[in-house]
């Protein structure tokens, strides 16, 4: 049905390294790209931000590369790299010029095998105050940055998993110990708990025999923790409602709902109506409260997928100035109530679809996407062909499919809404029915 | 534990051999340049206009009108309103867009190869023919002094507006591309059309077209769709742009934001325009001073002192000098530290030769990386449409990797005397004054003005206070 056709191997070694191949000479570009299994849910209580930090960690150097020496090789040798941390997963990728592949994969099994041989209180420290700042500078200094940190803690009981953020918190990042990150290593970081996609302009045999020098005699581990059992009722089972007053001169109002977990087909029926809610000019949200309206001066709705239990699917509205927020939010309330009520027109069905089919296309013209999504299929559903099934499930998608997936998830018992408002006084001053007005961060629960 | 992996370092491969991928130009009659790129097995195309006229090249009292007309040319044509052009793009999978910029304006369209006729009829009709609804104009003026507010709250926003407006003297460069409060208050319908009309001539714009174009004739398509456009009775060939630098000796400027956890620190001064001589030198110069991960600013202040969650340094080249600038967030209470730190490596890059090391490093990157940036059919389309708005030679491209192998330590140590000067630099910071003012003073960095943070206030900031 779709264009997207990305032929690949899938093989592991005799120590549990899963290796996926996908050859393609259209440029002089190669792509490594490891995932391991070990996310920030999978961080204990006291521990939160660790598996964050580990991840700065993995660039001061192994037993044969010294301190920020990897990216210095790397970006040497004219390649680019990074690493990420999510709920899932942490990731590892190099892109390189294909004649310099071998550097790449030799750095990654260097760490892989040999990250404590050059772990130093110092460089710990360091990078503990490195991520301090990433923390300040991604969440506590910047205009309603608290919000993702809010929606995940309500979203997600105390207790599950998903209920922190990979970031963390201050005070438990001040509380990690080189223990804990020599702990860390030995639980998560081995061969049989990692993915390896290698993609682009690349000779598989070379490839195979390169990955089973550098990576071949890195033991494997016996077992790994495993996480308990991360399900979750489909909804909250009630509102949540919090006001924050910020530094901000627009109030702003963002929406939560507990969605389905990644994976399920209903979840890419939320992805569809995300692009109808608020993909464009043409989209609804967008459409009726910016254009037409005027009440706000942008809007969007999203979701986030996450394989344990649900996922998030949020939203936005910032409210013009002078305009009431009750209005907004009523306004923005109305159009999701109606993607429940009504199915989708065919011509926005299909207009979305296009969309959705130009935005896949244009991903997978890099090898970089092609090495994280196979890396990501593998790790996530032990199934990396769904690179070539991804886009004929969304175009597949049917109108009764998204109404019936808004009428589970878009439910007043379902959502959160946070509700910013400025310090001071907002702009033209009219006097403004602000929910929640008695005082700042207050919490309520609306059953 | 260490013989489970390889000691020995690999050694590289043979290159496989690159150039930039081969375009073809050719002109209309009307004056219009199409460059033409062939990229097999890229099936989404990417098209882009390129009007060389952009917000540098419009009046200071009507700043911001560019930004708006390229804004607003997707609100709807003489033939179809802002909702049916949209649409009409969507089914073909397309989204169409506008943006402005210092030195051109650029519209463009990425489309599968089936759909780009019909993309590019829209394309034509909304750039050609577009209507500028007064009611659309309105509100994305008025969507534009809101996020001029917004941009007051946001501390790096706000570091860049107070940088830029601190370091130039009578230059567009010194104020938003988007424009002020004052001079967007005042833009409406026909000041929108005035600017559109400015760059409207077909004699100073460029069509690029990359993809996978097995099958079709795009000079044709091209001709069909842009032959019989005119040049506009009121277009302006643009003239030279002032950057003038404001500052004269060193000189501290605080955005006060009481509580703040971080600092946004700027540092710097008007530096170079894309054009000029040695710019492969400028380039390698700026890699090793603020461009690359281990650069010296980010090694010092970052994997160093821990100081940042990065820190970099780098030259913003337009058509004439556009900002030089040295940036990090760190934390509150080592700001002034981190700006010594700061200004000790804008001397340092100016004291003495870099190593050996990292002149080897920097050309390296830079001649590595090239091929990768250039995997897309968008960015090999971007790449040719920044080559056009700069005026710069056809075989620049191909130029490139030779140019910057040849870089000498000695030129990149002539480039950072000519480029950098510390002593004229202005620094500001966006953070909480009361934490950091009494080092502020002491450290003797220059004269201090320190102005209130007014977010989520309507007014501009009130006067500021001299603390110095």
């Amino acid at each position: 049905m779709s264009d997207v056709h990305v032929p690949f191997t899938d093989e592991r070694l005799p120590n549990g390294l899963r290796l996926i191949i996908a050859e393609d000479h259209l440029a002089p570009v190669a792509a490594v790209n490891v995932w391991y299994n070990v996310g920030s849910k999978h961080e204990q209580p006291g521990k939160t931000g660790f598996a964050h930090l580990f991840e700065h960690v993995m660039f001061q150097g192994s037993a044969n590369v010294g301190k920020a020496e990897h990216i210095a090789l790397i970006q040497a040798a004219g390649g680019s790299m990074n690493g990420t941390t999510w709920l899932d997963r942490t990731n590892y990728f190099e892109t390189m010029p294909s004649h310099q592949l071998e550097l790449a994969l030799w750095l990654e099994a260097d760490r892989m095998g040999t990250l404590l041989a050059a772990l130093s209180q110092e460089n710990l420290d360091n990078q503990r105050a490195v991520v301090k700042n990433e923390k300040r500078w991604s969440y506590d200094n910047r205009p309603y940055g608290s919000w993702s940190e809010k929606i995940q803690e309500y979203l997600y009981p105390e207790g599950h998993p998903y209920h922190h953020t990979t970031i963390g918190s201050m005070e438990d990042l001040d509380a990690a110990s080189l223990e804990d990150v020599g702990q860390f290593f030995r639980t998560w970081y081995a061969p049989n708990n990692a993915v390896l996609s290698v993609v682009g302009d690349v000779d598989p045999a070379e490839v195979r025999r390169w990955v089973d020098h550098y990576f071949g005699a890195i033991p494997a581990n016996a077992s790994f923790p495993q996480l308990g059992d991360l399900s979750l009722p489909p909804t909250i089972g009630g509102e949540i409602r919090e006001t924050v007053t910020d530094n901000v001169p627009l109030p702003r109002i963002y929406w939560g709902f507990r969605s389905p977990a990644f994976g399920d087909p209903r979840l890419d029926a939320l992805d569809l109506a995300g692009q109808i809610l608020s993909g464009g000019k043409g989209s609804r949200l967008h459409r009726r409260l910016v254009r037409k309206e005027r009440l706000a001066q942008d809007v969007s709705f999203f979701s986030m997928g996450f394989v344990g239990g649900a996922s998030i699917t949020a939203g936005w509205a910032t409210v013009r100035p002078g305009v009431d927020l009750a209005v907004v939010e009523a306004a923005y309330w109305e159009e999701l109530e109606l993607l429940t009520r009504e199915p989708v027109t065919a011509d926005e069905l299909q207009r979305a679809k296009a969309l959705i089919e130009s935005d896949e296309l244009g991903a997978l013209q890099r090898t970089e996407e092609r090495a994280d999504r196979l890396s990501m299929y593998a790790t996530l559903f032990d199934d990396p062909d769904m690179i070539n099934r991804m886009l004929d499930r969304y175009l597949s998608v049917t109108a009764e499919q998204i109404q019936a997936v808004a009428a589970d998830v878009l439910r007043p018992d379902n959502r959160v809404v946070l509700t910013y408002v400025p310090k001071v006084a907002p702009p033209d001053g009219d006097a403004q029915d602000v929910p929640g007005e008695a005082g700042s961060d207050d919490k309520q629960v609306v059953a | 534990m260490t013989d489970i992996v390889v000691k020995e370092r690999p050694t590289p491969g043979t290159p496989r051999p690159y150039q930039f991928p081969p375009f073809e130009r050719r002109q209309l009659a009307n004056g219009l340049n199409v460059l033409v790129v062939d990229l097999p097995g890229r099936p989404l195309l990417s098209a882009q206009l390129v009007f060389r006229s952009g917000a540098a090249d419009e009046p200071a009292d009507q700043a911001g009108a560019t930004v708006l007309a390229a804004r607003a040319l997707s609100e709807g044509t003489k033939f179809r309103d802002a909702i049916e052009l949209t649409e009409n793009a969507e089914r073909w999978g397309a989204s169409l867009h506008a943006e402005a910029g210092w030195d051109a304006v650029t519209a463009g369209v990425a489309v599968s190869a089936a759909r780009l006729l019909p993309a590019l009829e829209l394309l034509a009709e909304m750039v050609l023919e577009p209507a500028f609804p007064e009611a659309e104009v309105d509100r994305l003026r008025d969507e534009r002094l809101n996020d001029l507010l917004q941009a007051k709250a946001d501390p790096r926003r706000r570091a860049e507006e107070e940088f830029a407006l601190s370091i130039y003297r009578g230059s567009p460069y010194g104020r938003p591309m988007g424009g002020t409060r004052e001079t967007v208050a005042g833009l409406n319908r026909d000041r929108v059309e005035g600017a559109w009309a400015r760059w409207f001539d077909p004699a100073r714009t460029t069509l690029v077209i990359g993809g996978s174009l097995a099958g079709l004739d795009v000079h044709h398509i091209a001709s069909t769709l842009f032959g019989a456009w005119d040049r506009h009775p009121r277009a302006v060939v643009p003239g030279d742009i002032s950057a003038d630098s404001a500052v004269e000796s060193r000189f501290v400027r605080v955005v006060h934001r009481p509580g703040a956890v971080q600092t946004e620190i700027r540092i710097g001064h008007p530096g170079a325009a894309r054009r000029i001589p040695d710019f492969h030198a400028v380039s390698v110069m700026s890699a090793i001073l603020g461009g690359l991960f281990n650069s010296r600013m980010n090694m010092k202040l970052r994997e160093e002192k821990g100081y940042t969650y990065g820190a970099s340094a780098g030259f913003d080249l337009r058509r004439s000098a556009g900002p030089f600038g040295t940036r990090a967030a760190v934390n509150t209470e080592v700001t002034v530290p981190a700006v010594q730190d700061m200004l000790a490596e804008l001397d340092r890059i100016r004291d003495g030769l870099v190593s050996r090391d990292e002149l080897n490093a920097a050309r390296d990157f830079l001649v590595g990386i090239f091929p990768l940036r250039f995997e897309t059919p968008g960015a090999v389309v971007g790449a040719l449409g920044g080559l056009v708005s700069m005026g710069l030679p056809d075989d620049e491209l191909n130029l490139y990797r030779p140019a910057i192998e040849a870089v000498s330590a000695e030129q990149v140590l002539t480039a950072a005397r000519a480029h950098i000067q510390p002593e004229r630099s202005a620094i500001v910071l966006v953070g909480d004054a009361d934490a950091f003012g009494a080092d502020l003073e002491a450290a003797g960095l220059g004269p201090i003005t320190i102005q209130r943070d007014d977010a989520g206030r309507t007014q501009e900031p009130g006067a500021a206070d001299a603390a110095d």
